[in-house]
């Protein structure tokens, strides 16, 4: 059970916090054909998309209202409608995600109401011109302050408005003429982030499985005739007896769904993940360049969340929309706060044990072994190390938990946001705050090995600690979605990885700080001379372009309030069995 | 910021596009964000983008975190020294900041920031949020300058208030304000020069600066690439201006003429005949008989050298076909430093070039090859019509390239490559042979084996 600690709140420096509307995206991104609308000025969305670029290393489909200064203020409503009529002719999507931002918040305007009266324009113009194709996409509205919560928050609200607006409540009770009305007093009650959606496409005809179908027909406007086109019999949860919605938080990578994906199937049952960022944004050359996603859940996958079995939860992110599908669907509820390490994906293979009544295949008793021996060999290594972590909730808890396995301590643990899984964490404190707070208690915790994203690699420099990749946003190396972190194999990927780092620094000292100034220029000899200027004199924080500065091993230094820039020793590091590493690794080369 | 002062940075005498203006033009200012038909930045961004490379001062973002969290650590300008200016620092707005107002925090972590690092001054930014809500930035600013002793300037560009382009004259506005002048140097000289508008991206500076000191002109100040605060501060008593490739800044040039009577001049480090009429664009200011004279040597010297470099990558490279895209001054810098490698231009997004630059490009490239639609698709269209080799374009389009199986070569601010000056347009040879050579095209664009044998035919063509 960990205590959070929100650490005083004065300036925010190097934030670790990404914006609501940033994981909002990242939902609809894992949808086909779908783009994301950031409803807000050009930077809202072209910072997002920038930043999403260079983690993905793709094409992020996310297009603007572009708000300006008068229509903030006057009403944004106009840009909103011509932006939806642009994209709908323009892009044509299946999907479109509308996301509000912190200018379109804080002028108080009602954009669900907005957003409603377009679609309900648009539904009756459809039903008069019969169904143009390219007119009905599913459009769910989600509201995503920047000004409140984080990326972790706005994935949990894109996820769970879309769930609502697939499956929305009057399904549940075909007698209740007032449609969505339970949605409706959410909304009003501020239980739910999901400003509007048009019709949900879930009681239209069954469509064939697999990710790659296209609806062979629109969306159209939610038939009244639920009961005699749907046979949903969600209710009842005796739905199509393979189907597992598996529910994913935006700590997974692709290589992670893929895995889980595979695993279900591997008990005779089908996954339908919801998102699925392992077939959009993985990294793959399709055939030819679209503008919107070129893979992910389907429209006719999402039909068939009426019908799921079971619902994989895998994230704490995802565990609101998980309750809320099995709770309008009946179908049973599997939650998991993250799938990193043995005993959780146990618990995950025992469920689908039961769920399908078979036994595990060959491959899954094959990876399970091979992690358990992962677990034997890396804890030599990261037993005892001291690891300083801050990542996105989720990934905090998964990573966290799946070194703590080893046996490393996790004396540093930082979240850009608070969340219920952090309380359940197996750390002694989770502190929510900055990466200055961070880099700050991981000196003083004298951390080894630094976890997280692109921006931590300098704290770990000059920390003098390995550093480990992971999260988001990793914008200095390739194929971060491609690394597994959870399920069996995943999670072997991931252990081996950090042991290595450990390794690898031990070694050879300061190897990451070798290759950063060289291909850049080499600094001191351009340019100004240092000319006695008040500087800033502090350790900062991602420089790349730094001069070359060599890992030296030299100990005992005191940080004065955080001053000394360049010439931070190297702590010496100190691992728990250095007997058993030498015999281990006496013959590596160093 | 009011809205009169903002028209007024809509007036530029000096900028030959704005001139040509109709008084209801100039009153239109920057081009209105389409709805769903955009994709750049905005005016918070192109501030940041003129600032944020002064390398020793702290930029504190007043507002939500989406401002700060999702963009620090992310500028291509490289500094020699402190990397300060790579930080990111943010209010951080919470919900209640929102409603209460956000100045206490904005003072408070001003205060912090200075305690903290010490910085030669604190650069603070507005966004749409504290905007709307009201905060008195400049108020907050003078307080917490008086109170900490530090310069600590006020940039109102929140980024409703239009595109990148309004925020590069916003930025450069609030230098001419609360910046130039301040600093008296101790050590002016006949030959000291500003350059306005280079961001030292990929560290081009680095590769004109030397030529520069080699014809005795000393860089009094940069704005804003690689710069000291204090250099910044002082570049009212440089001798000439030089406007590098951006139309934004003129102001900021013509606000230097006109109060401190500093002469400038708009030029280029892209290809070999911009660099020759930068380094006399210089000369001339200065008017020094020796000067030119060292002017006219070391171009001769220089562009023997380059010529030489160039060679090899001339032969592979005539003939080559280019799709252009960019903006600005670089639509058509480009096209001459394309043209100049022997490659054939046969297409020019326009979209984002001034009427002036279009007039150019038309007298490069005439009227046919100029694309006036700047969608991923019709790219991808002119460049399978015309043939094309490459697309040459901002960061933006190389997934729009790559994704067509097209080789793609990035020439705005986000590349890490230095193509500026004599050495940056042998690099820039360079970069465009080996991205056309490339070995991975053939791989990528033949067909997977399953499709093989429908299109045997097309397959052993390739083979061979």
């Amino acid at each position: 059970m960990a205590r959070i600690t929100v650490a005083e709140r004065g300036a925010t420096i190097d934030p670790l916090k990404h914006s609501q509307p940033l994981g909002a995206a990242l939902v609809f991104l894992g949808l086909a054909g779908a783009m994301p609308i950031m409803h807000g000025s050009m930077g809202c969305a072209s910072f997002s998309k920038a930043l999403l670029t260079r983690h993905f290393n793709e094409p992020i489909p996310l297009q603007t209202t572009a708000i300006s200064e008068v229509t903030a203020v006057f009403g944004s409503g106009e840009s909103l409608v011509a932006t939806l009529d642009a994209i709908r002719k323009k892009q044509r999507p299946e999907i479109i995600g509308l996301l509000t931002t912190g200018v379109t918040e804080v002028s108080g305007e009602d954009v669900g109401g907005r957003l409603r009266a377009y679609l309900a324009a648009w539904a009756d113009a459809d039903a008069a011109a019969e169904g143009d194709a390219d007119a009905a996409p599913l459009i769910v509205g989600v509201s995503t302050p920047d000004f409140v919560g984080g990326l972790s928050d706005g994935w949990s609200a894109a996820l769970e408005a879309l769930i609502r607006a697939v499956i929305p409540a009057d399904e549940l009770d075909l007698g209740d003429p007032d449609e969505m009305a339970e949605d409706l007093d959410d909304r009003a009650e501020g239980r739910t982030a999901l400003l509007a959606a048009s019709a949900s496409p879930a009681a239209a005809h069954p469509a064939p499985v697999g990710h790659t179908a296209v609806p062979d027909q629109p969306v159209t406007r939610r038939s009244g005739a639920t009961g005699a086109t749907g046979a949903t019999g969600s209710a009842g949860g005796d739905g199509s007896p393979d189907l597992v919605a598996v529910l994913a938080g935006p700590g997974l990578t692709a290589a992670d769904l893929d895995e889980l994906a595979e695993l279900v199937r591997s008990f005779g049952l089908t996954p339908l993940l919801v998102p699925d960022l392992s077939s959009s944004v993985d990294g793959h050359l399709a055939p030819a360049w679209q503008p919107t996603t070129t893979g992910g859940t389907t429209v006719a996958d999402l039909r068939r969340l009426p019908d799921v079995r079971a619902v994989v939860v895998a994230g704490g992110c995802a565990s609101a929309a998980g309750e809320l599908l099995s709770a309008r669907t009946g179908a049973r509820l599997l939650t998991h706060r993250h799938l990193s390490g043995l005993t959780e994906m146990d618990a995950l293979v025992s469920e689908l044990m039961s769920l399908s009544g078979q036994s595990a295949p060959r491959s899954v008793r094959r990876a399970r072994e091979r992690l358990a021996d992962g677990l034997l060999d890396a804890h030599f290594v990261l037993g005892g190390v001291r690891v300083a972590i801050a990542a996105e909730p989720d990934v905090l808890v998964a990573a966290g938990c799946l070194l703590r396995d080893v046996g490393a301590e996790i004396v540093t643990a930082m979240a850009p946001t608070s969340a219920a899984v952090l309380g359940d964490a197996p750390f002694d404190e989770v502190v929510v705050g900055d990466l200055a707070e961070f880099a700050t208690r991981a000196r003083a915790a004298r951390a080894e090995l630094v976890v997280g994203s692109s921006h931590l690699r300098e704290i770990a420099y000059r920390l003098g600690a390995a550093f480990l990749p992971l999260g988001f946003p990793i914008f200095d190396r390739l194929g971060a979605t491609l690394a597994g972190t959870a399920g069996y194999t995943g999670s072997l990927r991931l252990l081996i990885d950090a042991a290595n780092r450990v390794l690898d620094h031990a070694h050879g000292a300061g190897a990451h700080g070798a290759g950063h100034a060289a291909s850049h220029h080499a600094a001191a000899d351009h340019g100004h001379a240092s000319d006695g200027h008040a500087s800033d004199g502090h350790p900062s924080h991602g420089l790349a372009d730094s001069p070359v500065r060599p890992g030296t091993a030299s100990t005992g230094s005191a940080l004065e309030g955080g001053r000394s820039a360049e010439d931070l020793p190297r702590p010496p590091r100190a691992t728990a069995e250095p007997d058993e590493l030498d015999d281990l690794f006496q013959e590596s080369p160093c | 910021m009011t809205a009169p002062e903002r028209a007024a940075l809509f007036t530029e005498s000096a900028c030959g596009t704005n001139t040509t203006k109709t008084e209801k033009q100039r009153k239109a200012g920057c081009p209105k964000p389409k709805p769903g038909g955009t994709s750049g930045g905005c005016t918070f961004d192109g501030a940041m983008i003129t600032l944020v490379p002064i390398v020793d001062s702290a930029h504190v973002v007043h507002g939500p975190i989406a401002c700060a969290g999702n963009s620090w650590d992310s500028r291509g300008s490289l500094s020699s020294g402190p990397t300060l200016y790579r930080r990111g620092f943010t209010t951080d707005m919470s919900e209640s900041d929102v409603v209460l107002g956000g100045e206490q925090r904005l003072f408070d972590t001003i205060c912090e920031v200075v305690e903290r690092y010490a910085p030669p001054a604190v650069f603070v930014y507005s966004t749409c949020v504290t905007a709307m809500i009201g905060d008195d930035l400049g108020a907050v600013c003078r307080g917490a300058a008086e109170h900490t002793g530090v310069p600590v300037i006020p940039v109102e560009a929140p980024g409703f208030l239009g595109n990148k382009n309004l925020g590069n004259k916003i930025a450069g506005q609030a230098l001419l304000d609360h910046v130039i002048g301040t600093v008296e140097p101790q050590d002016v000289g006949p030959f000291d020069v500003n350059l306005i508008g280079e961001y030292n991206i990929a560290g081009e500076l680095w590769d004109v600066e030397p030529l520069l000191r080699r014809l005795g002109l000393r860089l009094r100040a940069c704005i804003s690439g690689d710069a000291r605060y204090r250099d910044v501060a002082a570049a009212h008593r440089a001798k000439a201006t030089m406007v590098v490739c951006s139309r934004a800044l003129l102001g900021l040039a013509r606000g230097l003429e006109e109060r401190y009577g500093i002469p400038w001049f708009e030029g280029s480090f892209y290809g070999t005949r911009a660099m020759a009429d930068t380094l006399r664009g210089f000369a001339a200011l200065l008017d020094d008989e020796d000067l030119t004279r060292r002017t006219e040597e070391l171009i001769a010297v220089e562009e023997a050298a380059t010529e030489a470099a160039l060679a090899p990558y001339r032969e592979r490279l005539t003939g080559r076909r280019a799709v252009l895209y960019t903006g600005g001054v670089k639509s058509w810098s480009i096209v001459s430093a394309l043209q100049d490698l022997g490659i054939e231009v046969v297409g020019s997004g326009i979209t984002k070039s001034s009427d002036g630059d279009v007039e150019k490009i038309r007298e490069l490239l005439g009227d046919a090859k100029m694309i006036k639609e700047g969608s991923p698709r019709e790219l991808l269209r002119v460049a399978e019509q015309t043939g094309a080799d490459i697309l040459v374009a901002g960061g933006r389009n190389m997934y729009t390239a790559l994704k067509g199986r097209l080789p793609f070569l990035d020439i705005n601010q986000e590349r890490h490559i230095p193509y500026a000056g004599y050495t940056g347009m042998v690099e820039f040879a360079r970069r465009l042979d080996m991205a056309i050579a490339s070995p991975v095209w053939d791989q990528v664009r033949r067909p997977a084996p399953w499709d093989a044998h429908v299109a045997g035919a097309a397959h052993g063509a390739e083979a061979a």
